[in-house]
């Protein structure tokens, strides 16, 4: 993996100021810590980040914490409290967080008190700071989650740990805490170049088409995501079924979802009722490395449909409009960043307008063309990983040097 | 003539510790006392920042105006407040002002955000450096600007309004230096209409605008 692939996609300008970026900061030691190296978005991102900064001359490494089954429970815990549900989290609780930390930190000490930059993801890891005594570098905390509204016992408890770094990374400006260092927004991205969103053929995309026994001649709905409450997917096929009574279309909703979650059985459950008796409505739960599957099956969408009702950044959304595609989405979270009305799709608050748009948008087929153009230039500006990681060597170079004087000459 | 080099530039973005503003009151306590980082990054730092760029208003706080308060009156007047017409951050600060407090005087009630759609203040850190890249003649402006990255237009075109001389781009500053030859691209560039392009937008137009230079010799 390395940054010259993306030259085709992003052009030459912007590889050259990673480039130039990457001089200024060539043999920089950078640890990046968190707690899983595989599945999830951090170990996403984490896996062409690490290659890519390597590539552009800093010398990064990663590091995965080890824990046990009750520190797992713990910080889903300390995760779900940050996105608002009502947590109870007890003293053992918090005792266990830091003595698996403290754990971890025997292999790690060394390395991330030597390191320039250390960058902590998410708050599994967050109290190595306070063992790292002899730390010369500058330390991050990057959190991934949305934590506009958070659990205010959960937060109290946390806060500790997080107060005491360099700066924090947050995803969108609703998602930040008061903290006494500076918070830095950095949005997400997705990687063009990914099994989610690389070109495919013809080919590949008239065998999912079979796959999913699609109607070739018949427009396509498309959601992708969870079997999550938030995400409506029961809303969407209301949506679907207004529509449906006007004009032909087909609705697929796919995407992964723990049969051990109570909670997501207990939808799915909801959503094949909603959905029983119409064959064209294709409910597919997917595994998690389905990733060419959901890539076809955003291309094979004529609109592409993300009606959270509550949503972190959403990244399905970046998805669908670099696939070119006209974005129906809940007035929520980061899609408002994406989603603009009559430019890139539109925001919806119910499933009547969503039906509504979603009729405009059938009858207007040249406006789909245009919103899709102007989408995926959103996308290839600002969402993909390559601004993703200029913002992070910019804060690098800023850490590093201290400031926070608005122009710096470097 | 010293050759024009070219810089490039990188945003980063942060939180101004300012609490956010749910209604056009707070709004206008805010920019009060806000830093004039925080005033500079909401007018003149949005075509750098990672958000869709609305083509009808150019600064921030007129797109929530137009979009969470509903209150097209208020985004239009914001909309037309030009930061680089301004002498300083304070006279833009008074401006803007200005522009909330007449809006106070003529609304009855004051209009509120959703929860939601706060305005969040922000400001930015740009970090500047050399690209390391030269241009030496006149006939290789064109072909370098097509190159440049958006941090580089933005630098040379849009933040080296508030650099000396004051209200002059880097490239008319350095075309300037060619006399005759150089004064009716100077006079070109100074009528482009920048504040209503993106970044993308504006490298293409002073490509046209410059594209006859190519064949100048210098």
């Amino acid at each position: 993996m390395n940054i010259q692939q993306y030259e085709p996609i992003v052009g030459i300008p912007v590889i050259g100021q990673l480039r130039r970026l990457g001089e200024r900061l060539k043999g920089l030691r950078v640890v990046h810590v968190n707690s899983t190296a595989e599945g999830g978005g951090v170990a996403e991102i984490l896996a062409w980040m690490v290659p890519l900064m390597n590539d552009l001359g800093l010398d990064t490494r990663w590091r995965v914490i080890s824990g046990t089954n009750e520190f797992f429970s713990v910080t889903k815990a300390i995760h779900n409290g940050l996105q608002g549900y009502s947590v109870l989290l007890k003293k053992r609780d918090w005792d266990v967080y830091q003595d698996v930390n403290r754990e971890n930190v025997k292999a790690l000490k060394d390395e991330l008190e030597e390191a320039d930059i250390v960058v902590i993801h998410d708050p599994q890891p967050a109290p190595l700071l306070e063992l790292c005594t002899r730390r010369r570098g500058r330390w991050i905390w990057r959190c991934h989650i949305d934590a506009s509204h958070p659990s205010r016992s959960v937060w109290k408890g946390l806060k500790p740990f997080v107060e005491k770094y360099d700066a924090s990374i947050f995803s969108m400006c609703q998602f930040a805490q008061l903290l006494r260092h500076p918070q830095y927004l950095i949005a997400p991205s997705i990687d063009p170049l990914s099994e989610k969103n690389i070109d495919l053929d013809d080919h590949e995309l008239d065998a999912v088409r079979e796959q999913f026994d699609l109607n070739p001649g018949v427009p396509v709905l498309v959601q992708i995501s969870r079997f999550d409450r938030f995400k409506d997917p029961v809303g969407v096929i209301e949506a679907y079924r207004m529509v449906k009574k006007m004009t032909p279309v087909q609705l697929v909703l796919a995407g992964g979802g723990a049969t051990d979650d109570p909670e997501g059985k207990e939808v799915l459950d909801a959503v094949m009722e909603a959905a029983e008796g119409d064959p064209d409505i294709h409910v597919e739960l997917l595994p998690p490395a389905a990733n060419r599957t959901v890539n076809a099956l955003q291309r094979i969408a004529d609109i592409v449909v993300q009606k959270s009702t509550r949503e972190g950044f959403g990244l399905t959304v970046t998805e669908g409009l670099w696939k070119g595609k006209p974005v129906i989405g809940g007035d929520a979270g980061g899609i408002r960043l994406q989603v603009v009305d009559y430019h890139t799709g539109f925001l919806v608050m119910t499933p009547e307008g969503a039906a509504n748009r979603i009729r405009f948008l059938l009858h207007h087929r040249e406006q789909c063309g245009r919103m899709g153009k102007t989408g995926r230039e959103l996308v290839r500006e600002y969402y993909l990983l390559t601004r993703h990681l200029r913002e992070y060597l910019t804060l690098m170079y800023a850490l590093v040097g201290q400031t926070t004087e608005h122009t710096v000459m470097v | 003539m010293n050759p024009f080099d070219i810089m490039d530039c990188s945003l980063l973005i942060r939180m101004s510790g300012l609490p956010p503003a749910y209604n056009l009151r707070e709004l206008r306590d805010r920019i009060a006392v806000c830093g004039p980082d925080v005033l500079y990054h909401h007018f003149c730092e949005t075509p750098l920042s990672p958000t869709f760029e609305y083509p009808d208003h150019r600064n921030d706080f007129a797109v929530w105006a137009s979009r969470r308060l509903s209150d097209k009156i208020l985004a239009e007047r914001l909309g037309a407040v030009d930061p680089y017409a301004c002498p300083s951050i304070e006279g833009l600060r008074e401006v803007v002002l200005d522009v909330i407090d007449e809006r106070l005087s003529e609304v009855t009630m004051i209009p509120w955000a959703r929860p939601g759609h706060e305005f969040y203040f922000m400001e930015a850190t740009t970090l500047v450096f050399d690209s390391g890249e030269r241009v030496r003649a006149l006939r290789e402006l064109p072909e370098a600007i097509g190159r440049m990255s958006n941090g580089s237009i933005y630098f040379h075109f849009l933040e080296a309004q508030r650099r000396q001389p004051v209200g002059m781009d880097d490239f008319s500053n350095w075309i300037g230096g060619f006399g005759k030859t150089g004064a009716p691209y100077v006079e070109a560039l100074r009528r482009i209409d920048f504040y209503f392009y993106t970044l993308r937008e504006l490298r293409e137009e002073l490509v046209r605008v410059l594209e006859p230079l190519r064949g100048k010799r210098s």
